[in-house]
């Protein structure tokens, strides 16, 4: 019988990095995880889609870094670094919104201090079958216990525009033509908007709805357990409904935005439309496919293990482990977007925060028995 | 962040035990209760508005401390007023800033340091938070408990005229209601008394104070003494908020305080004395006379003389005869921010040093002045008779 090993992180993006650093944080050697990921930079996937829309600036304020603390968090960082106040003061106005530059020095800071690349195995997993004590992870090993941080499922197309050659989606490298057609209502497409008219390209924003305008995409008490008890509270058709209504697009409000888009609609340089009529090239600013079954890993583990399910998600217990599959030998939890049933904002790095120190606490325990 | 209500509570509590231990240790160093007090009331003020913001707030922006903060402030001083703790303005607004301070660092820096999930579990602490916050709680019930136990007894003194004179001879407040009058006087003799809301009509002395400690006159008036309004002899005493009226013999002074160089020094703050020979006048003590107003006197409306150690400031003196503000007989006294008018020359006594001085060093004193205001005062400022008076730098 082979060893079983400790722990495994199947994904190497940035909730993958999460959890490592969380995990190295609580005393885990680098020899006790292993990492399984395509690509040695985990922001590498993050990086090409920041480029492709030219994001200069995260969206979300101080605790949106991949460190296991809190504090000190990327104002703090930048306040020390420049011999500034600002960017604390800015934090404490809820303004602050670090560069997507000193987000990637930080991811590479992480990645170093956490000794990462000591555990990343380069392969992909495709599947996870339970088995005693623990999971066997498509041929690499037993390990007791399992994060899977696998990330958004692919790119989400409108149906209309597939196989259409003048589309493109905004997290995949493209100019500007001349004449673009947006699709979407959220920050990609807001961004969009902006950076077509740097370019000089005349805009027609294709869209549904009007965009919904908050600085988070979710209310910042969802964050925390102020409103996950409530939210955990909910039944499963209840929290279908939280989540469908919460991943509406949104982008903050402000002049930033503003300004541009009314300057060019004044010349008539932009517009809204609500369906497409046949510009010089399509962007489709409609992120991610939803829903587990978009996953192929996590398909099969559904199938293979009868999980429960409510519609695209995947049912968890609140600290984002699968209940069927955890027990006092072993845990199975799910971070990233995946994750959504346990923390609504799990495509963001607070909630591979959440699950990582919700699988941290299972392996402690673990451990102290 | 988004606290819990637990989470508020837990974070108050733990950012308050180090400020209840300072308080613990100044109580002891000074022997007094009021750090106490000022602590119970800031953490009970603090949980107060912890329930009333979890209500409101889902949210709170780190900026919403500055004027929570402020208005946790107001309440903390509002109820320190009402219940007449006994702490000094400036030290209790240090004190405050400075537990203030030391909680923001806690909650934005140090918690989410030693605990991750700081966050993301709305400030809540977990088993060592609950422990704290026990502690603290704990700390506070016992240390009132003690507090309490140890408290002099409250005498009600019903409206109505006493007949007088009163001697206090055990620790005790004496605490007027509404239109409590004693005609003849109170008598202290007795360490740990408090005297509050009480008018004093006639009598030797309005109050006497003899060889006690600790004693508080608070917010008490005076009229138609013979000899002096407050007479306080070889004691400690803090008056606040007195009212000393016309004095009615041809020696009766407003307050006199004399005899207690080697004793804790004592306070006269927020009072008005009219009329008498001099309105507050030290001999051989050590005091600071501050925030009072003292006017028409006949001979000096602040005298501090006979080797006494004296702080002088922010007093509003006006219309008196002779000399406004006196240090006499080697004395020091430091005299700062008063406000002098109206001093006339006593031309009467053909005493020329009782010409109309606003500020008058005399005899070996050694006085130090700053931005003092004098106006209509032929005299001026002055020293005689060897006595020093510097400027301060």
């Amino acid at each position: 019988m082979s060893e079983t090993k400790e722990c495994a992180i199947v994904g190497g993006g940035l909730a993958g990095l999460v959890g490592y650093a969380t995990l190295r944080h609580r005393g885990l050697t680098p020899a006790e995880i292993d990492v399984f990921g395509t690509d040695a930079d985990p922001a590498g996937q993050w990086r090409a889609r920041a480029a492709a829309i030219r994001q200069r600036r995260m969206r979300s304020e101080s605790d949106g870094h991949c460190a296991a603390r809190s504090f000190p968090g990327l104002a703090v960082r930048a306040s020390l670094r420049d011999k500034s106040p600002l960017p604390l003061v800015e934090s404490w106005l809820d303004r602050y919104h670090p560069t997507v530059e000193e987000f990637l020095e930080h991811v590479q800071d992480v990645r170093a201090e956490s000794g990462w690349d000591e555990s990343l195995r380069r392969n992909r997993v495709g599947r996870i079958r339970a088995a005693d004590g623990g999971f066997e992870l498509d041929g690499f090993g037993r390990f007791r216990h399992v994060l899977v941080a696998t990330g958004h499922p692919g790119l989400a197309f409108p149906p209309e525009v597939e196989g259409d050659p003048r589309a493109v989606h905004a997290y995949q490298p493209h100019e500007y033509a001349e004449r673009v057609e947006i699709v979407g209502a959220g920050m990609a497409a807001a961004t969009e908007w902006l950076n077509a008219l740097a370019a000089g390209s005349d805009v027609v924003s294709v869209r549904r709805r009007e965009p919904e305008r908050r600085p988070l995409n979710l209310p910042r008490q969802l964050f925390t357990r102020r409103g996950l008890a409530a939210y955990h509270d909910k039944g499963p058709d209840e929290r279908r409904a939280v989540l469908s209504r919460w991943s509406t697009p949104s982008y903050p409000a402000g002049r930033t935005w503003d300004e541009p888009v009314e300057r060019a609609r004044r010349v008539g340089r932009f517009r809204v439309a609500a369906e497409l009529n046949g510009a010089d090239q399509l962007i489709c600013a409609t992120g991610f496919r939803r829903g587990y079954t978009h996953d192929p890993l996590l398909a099969a583990l559904v199938a293979e293990h009868g999980l429960a399910t409510a519609g695209n998600w995947i049912i968890l217990e609140p600290d984002s482990t699968v209940g069927s599959l955890t027990d006092g030998e072993r845990t199975l939890a799910i971070s990233g977007v995946a994750g959504q049933w346990a923390f609504p904002a799990a495509d963001t790095l607070m909630g591979a925060k959440y699950a990582a120190r919700g699988f941290l606490r299972k392996v402690v325990a673990c451990r102290s028995r | 962040m988004s606290f819990t209500l637990r989470g508020r509570i837990e974070s108050r509590l733990a950012a308050a035990l180090a400020p209840l231990l300072a308080a613990c240790g100044l109580a002891v160093v000074l022997t007094e209760w009021w750090p106490l007090a000022l602590a119970a009331t800031m953490i009970g003020v603090g949980l107060a508005f912890d329930v009333v913001l979890d209500r409101r707030l889902d949210y709170q922006p780190g900026w919403l401390a500055l004027p929570v903060a402020a208005t946790e402030l107001a309440a903390i001083m509002a109820i320190v007023y009402a219940l007449g703790i006994s702490a000094p303005l400036l030290v209790a607004l240090a004190f405050f800033a400075g537990s203030w301070a030391l909680a923001q660092i806690l909650t934005h820096a140090l918690f989410p340091y030693v605990r991750l999930s700081y966050g993301e579990d709305g400030g809540e602490l977990g088993r060592v938070g609950l422990a704290v916050a026990v502690l603290v709680l704990a700390s506070l019930a016992l240390f009132g408990g003690v507090a309490l136990a140890m408290q002099p007894p409250t005498v009600r003194l019903s409206a109505g005229i006493h007949e007088g004179p009163l001697v206090l001879d055990q620790a005790q407040n004496l605490v007027g209601e509404p239109g409590a009058v004693v005609r003849g006087g109170i008598v202290v003799t007795a360490d740990n008394v408090t005297i509050r809301n009480v008018t004093v009509v006639g009598g030797e002395n309005g109050i006497e104070v003899d060889n006690a400690h600790n004693v508080t006159l608070d917010r008490v008036r005076i009229s138609g003494a013979k000899l002096d309004g407050i007479h306080v002899r070889r004691s400690s005493v803090s008056i606040r908020n007195c009212l000393v009226h016309s004095p009615a013999g041809d020696y009766a002074q407003g307050i006199d305080i004399s005899f207690g160089f080697d004793l804790a020094p004592s306070l006269v703050e927020d009072c008005t004395v009219i009329g008498g020979r001099e309105g507050i006048v030290t001999h051989f003590a050590q005091a600071r006379v501050t925030d009072n107003r003292v006017s028409g006197t006949s001979l000096r409306a602040l005298t501090l003389t006979e080797m006494s150690m004296a702080v002088v400031e922010g007093n509003d003196v006006r219309d008196s005869l002779g000399v406004g503000i006196f240090c006499g007989d080697y004395s020091e006294c430091e005299i700062d921010d008063n406000s002098v008018d109206g001093i006339r020359p006593d031309d009467a006594s053909g005493d020329k040093t009782r010409m109309g001085f606003a500020i008058l060093a005399h005899y070996g004193a050694k006085a130090v002045i700053g931005d003092n205001h004098v106006s209509n005062s032929p005299g001026g400022t002055d020293a005689v008779l060897g006595a020093e008076i510097s400027t301060e730098k």
